[in-house]
């Protein structure tokens, strides 16, 4: 086991390494820089241009520069914990970062306990009640909670909100909270906002855990060892719990490789449209301007996560179903 | 010699005046907002705060004294955007009045002579938003320690400072006078100073100092580099110096406002800069306005955030499609909707290529009768009334009524619906032949079936351009329409692979006789009637190509002459030969102008005009409306 992770570990380095490469080159790949974006938005508003400034600050970003060297200086700087520089905003990249992680988490981290909380019990219950009105009426809801656009449910929600409760429309706070020290009334401010986006984010993937845990419990409350259970006199909750759903997780542990990139960059459309100062508006308008090193910063932080995610769901897999062994790639 | 003070008669009949009269020291009234700090000893008191002699500013008609106090609240899409308080605080050397007349702001006066020898007079005991004195030591560290900086400036001056490539000469004189001048009139000084993003001549040095190498000590520098993480000091400097990003809340300003919020932030707030040099009659120390609160929102949501009053005085990222909505919830939400106009000389025109590549078709658009028929084809009161809901003025790509210089026939003249005209004009050229489809024939036998590109960026471009198709159908040519993405637009044009191109037209469509005519000369390759010719002066004749029609040669010729004239009537003449040039050979064909920008005013707003235009430059948006002049009733202070 103990091999098993160092090996694993061990090739991650070239994993990232290729993905950092590519990541530069694709951001690279559209004409121009970060400055002809800059000049062509303020073109087409209208203003013009410092050109002289412009010139100066291609020399200082380095832009005039071989895109070799551009990706050895970013690569070295990363390396040692430098992530770069954000033009965008004039500000180191982590600088720019900071405070948008924070919130990021809480609403990624309520959306996930929201969604665990409304999919497991109309899970189990859609299961155990196959093609009954519950769950014909359930699944019902779920589909149109999956098939509803989150942007356009978002600006739905947005409106009521406003002309109900009049919470402030878009953000996660009301204006005059913003930079300011935590308080009460901040906290108050942040839960009327908050419920928009968990509800929205939220939805889509309720539904879709309702299905895979419906399923998989399908398959499982077939098999003998339930039969043999129920037979024996367990009562039926116990027996739901402790053997077939337990089962019937794997799906779930499976999935935690793609929710910890997901916390960063999850729903980036969502919080787009409610305009959340969350990191994932950030990464599309840097990856829209060619903003590059806060772009670079961003999927290589993605890239990461994910890697990692992978190799802590397939470890807790292996110690959570004794069936799954290592033998596979590590071994050989 | 002109003195540009004696403007001030002109500006008496104006609403928004000025006049140099100095006020008694000791009337003035202490902003509520400052009084703490006054009290506390932190700050000195108002008359100490004032120049020797401030700006009086009296107000006429609608627009009247108000009072201290209120937060104005707008909303930015991007953070970068906090730059539009620059913009709209239009503290300016010298700055255009609401009828664009060029006035002295910062300044006390100026004396021009010659057109080439500016002398600058400062207020005296001006002081800079922190405290320290404004005097002509920030013009002598901006020339000396930047402009002419090797480090910070590696290319030297700015450009809109040569002339012809010439450096200006600066000469300090005392503390409140400095002289900029050349050996030859420069036309474009006065303009640049009072531009949206203003030409700044002056740096706060005081401030500045400890970020420059020739004043800061080395090891304190590098120390300040390496935490900012810039290349050098000169990066550094520049980073600290941005006055116009209004992103470094430590730089002292001039500004009506300052910034006291550190980025990144989705809320900036600005507060009154307390030495600011404009009063009004009741010694009131303007701004009216204590704070300026700017959210950062997506730029998608700004008109739904405004229609639900979360706006007081938004213009930026409305369009006027939203015109509806707002009106609909004006009454709710307590604002009202104003439609300003824009001023751009056409909202869409079409550009025919005088420089394609194509033989046949370079000689179709280079016939004045082929453009004037295209022209009078197009029926553009339908046009307002269906995409416009004719809000919007119909005619030439030229300068609108706003401007000093407009003529009804520049806007009329070959653009009035007159089919059987056209049709003439077009038969007149030969152009007799028709294929089956009832297509005009050209001279080689090909069709005439123009395609029109288009940037594919909005779709009241291929809404208008399918409205003329059915127009040009008349006179027996056809339209289609050829979206692709902008760059690639450009450089279809700039090779001239396409034939016609659709664009907004003339930038500044309310230009005086002062400001450069360069848009209607072959001056850029931006202009893609002629981007060839415009390359070629870009570059002085580095690339591109020399004009090869004389009446374009005389646009360029008089462009030049411009540049030199020494008067304001032998320059209004000039315009006025230039737009009479263009009107009569329609090297553009416009379509509709003044298409209204809905301005959402909050119903406590006061001082706010009714209508105005809406633009960068000249007008800095509301800029030249003074928004420090703006003030709340009571309920919102």
């Amino acid at each position: 086991m103990f091999r098993y992770i160092i090996h694993r570990l061990l090739v991650m380095i070239p994993t990232l390494l290729v993905i950092s490469l590519i990541v530069f080159v694709i951001i690279q790949l559209p004409p121009g820089d970060y400055l002809d974006t800059m000049i062509n938005e303020m073109i087409s508003t209208g203003e013009e241009p410092d050109w002289e400034y412009i010139e100066f600050l291609r020399a200082q970003y380095g832009f005039d520069k071989p895109i070799i060297e551009q990706y050895a200086h970013w690569l070295f700087g990363m390396l040692h914990g430098d992530l770069g520089f954000s033009f965008e905003y004039r500000l180191p990249v982590s600088e720019v970062v900071g405070d948008r992680l924070l919130l990021t988490f809480m609403i990624s981290y309520v959306t996930m306990v929201f969604t665990w909380l409304i999919a497991f019990p109309i899970g189990l219950y859609t299961a155990t009640h196959q093609y009954s009105w519950g769950d014909y009426g359930l699944t019902f809801i779920g589909f149109i909670g999956l098939a509803t656009p989150n942007f356009l449910l978002a600006l739905v929600l947005l409106y009521f909100a406003r002309v109900i409760f009049g919470t402030e429309i878009g953000g996660l706070m009301d204006a005059e909270f913003i930079g300011q020290d935590w308080s009460w009334a901040k906290a108050v401010s942040v839960l009327e906002h908050l419920w928009i986006p968990v509800i929205v984010i939220g939805t889509a993937g309720t539904a879709g855990m309702i299905r895979r845990l419906r399923a998989n419990m399908l398959d499982e409350l077939e098999k003998q060892y339930v039969v043999t259970g129920r037979a024996k006199g367990l009562p039926p909750l116990r027996l739901l719990l402790k053997y077939p759903f337990r089962v019937a997780l794997n799906f779930f542990i499976a999935d935690i490789g793609s929710m910890l990139p997901a916390i960063i960059s999850g729903e980036a459309l969502v919080a787009v449209v409610l305009s959340l100062p969350t990191t994932g508006p950030m990464m599309v308008s840097s990856l829209q301007s060619q903003d590059m090193y806060l772009a670079g910063s961003f999927l290589m932080f993605l890239a990461t996560l994910t890697v990692v995610g992978v190799l802590m769901s397939d470890l807790a897999l292996a110690m959570l179903d004794p069936r799954i062994r290592l033998q596979g790639g590590a071994s050989r | 010699m002109m003195l540009i003070r004696q403007v001030f008669a002109a500006l008496a009949v104006v609403g928004l005046a000025t006049t140099g009269l100095p006020a008694v020291a000791g009337e003035y009234m202490e902003p509520p907002f400052l009084a703490e700090q006054v009290t506390a000893g932190t700050l000195p008191a108002i008359t100490d705060r004032l120049p020797d002699s401030p700006m009086v500013v009296t107000f006429q008609g609608d627009y009247q004294t108000g009072e201290y106090g209120g937060d104005l609240r707008m909303i930015m899409a991007k953070q970068k955007d906090i730059r539009m308080m620059m913009v709209y605080g239009y503290g300016r050397l010298v700055g255009y009045d609401a009828n664009l007349n060029l006035v002295p702001d910062i300044l006390a006066s100026i004396d021009v002579e010659e057109n080439r020898i500016f002398t600058m007079h400062l207020r005296s005991d001006h002081r800079w938003s922190d405290g320290e004195p404004f005097t002509s030591e920030a013009f002598r560290y901006y020339w000396e320690d930047v402009a002419n900086d090797e480090t910070t400036s590696p290319v030297g001056p700015p450009k809109a400072l040569l002339l012809d490539g010439e450096a200006p000469t600066v000469d300090i004189i005392d503390d409140v006078t400095v002289r900029y001048s050349w050996s030859k009139p420069n036309p474009f000084f006065l303009p640049a100073l009072a531009g949206a993003r203003p030409l700044f001549i002056y740096r706060a040095g005081h401030y500045l100092k400890q970020f420059h190498a020739r004043y800061a000590d080395a090891d304190e520098l590098q120390q300040r580099v390496d935490e900012a993480k810039t290349k050098d000091w000169a990066g550094l400097h520049h980073r600290k110096d941005h006055q116009y990003r209004f992103d470094n809340p430590d730089l002292p300003v001039l500004q009506p406002w300052r910034n006291v919020t550190w980025p990144p932030s989705e809320r900036f707030v600005f507060e009154r800069n307390p030495y600011y040099h404009r009063v009004d009659e009741a010694g009131h120390q303007l701004p009216y306005i204590d704070r300026l609160v700017i959210s950062v929102a997506n730029n998608k949501l700004i008109p739904a955030k405004t229609g639900f009053g979360d706006s007081d005085l938004q213009a930026r990222y409305i369009r006027f499609d939203n015109y509806t909505f707002l009106k609909e919830n004006e009454k709710t939400n307590g604002f009202g909707t104003r439609l300003w106009n824009t001023v751009r000389g056409s909202q869409i025109a079409l550009f025919p290529n005088l420089n394609a590549a194509d033989d046949g078709w370079r000689g179709l658009v280079r016939d004045v009768r082929f453009r004037r028929a295209l022209s009078l084809a197009i029926d553009r009161t339908q046009i307002n009334q269906v995409i416009f809901f004719g809000l919007a003025r119909e005619g030439n790509n030229t300068v609108l009524q706003e401007s000093p210089l407009f003529k009804p026939e520049y806007q009329s003249s070959w653009a009035t619906l007159d089919v059987d005209q056209a049709n003439a004009l077009l038969d007149d050229m030969g152009l007799t032949k028709r294929d089956d489809r009832g297509v005009r024939l050209m001279a080689d036998g090909r069709p005439i079936d123009i395609v029109v590109e288009t940037a594919g960026e909005s779709t009241e471009e291929t809404d208008v351009l399918e409205l003329i198709q059915d127009d040009w159908r008349k006179i027996s040519i056809e339209l289609f329409i050829k979206p692709s993405q902008r760059e690639v637009f450009r450089n279809r044009v700039f090779a001239g692979s396409s034939v016609m191109s659709v664009w907004s037209g003339i930038i500044n469509g309310v230009p005086t006789a002062a400001m450069s005519p360069g848009e209607l000369a072959p001056t850029e390759q931006m202009h893609l009637q002629w981007s060839k010719w415009g390359k070629f002066y870009e570059t002085s004749g580095q690339s591109g190509l020399a004009i090869e029609m004389d009446i374009v040669q005389e646009l360029a010729d008089l462009n030049e002459a411009w540049r030199v004239a020494s008067d304001g009537a032998e320059r209004e003449g000039i315009w006025h030969r230039m737009l009479k040039i263009h009107s009569e050979q329609t090297f553009t064909i416009g379509i509709v102008n003044g298409v209204p920008q809905p301005v959402v005013v909050n119903n406590s707003l006061r001082n706010v005009p009714a209508t105005g235009i809406w633009n960068w430059d000249p007008g800095a948006y509301f800029g030249i409306y003074r928004p420090d002049s703006f003030w709340y009733t009571e309920d919102r202070r």
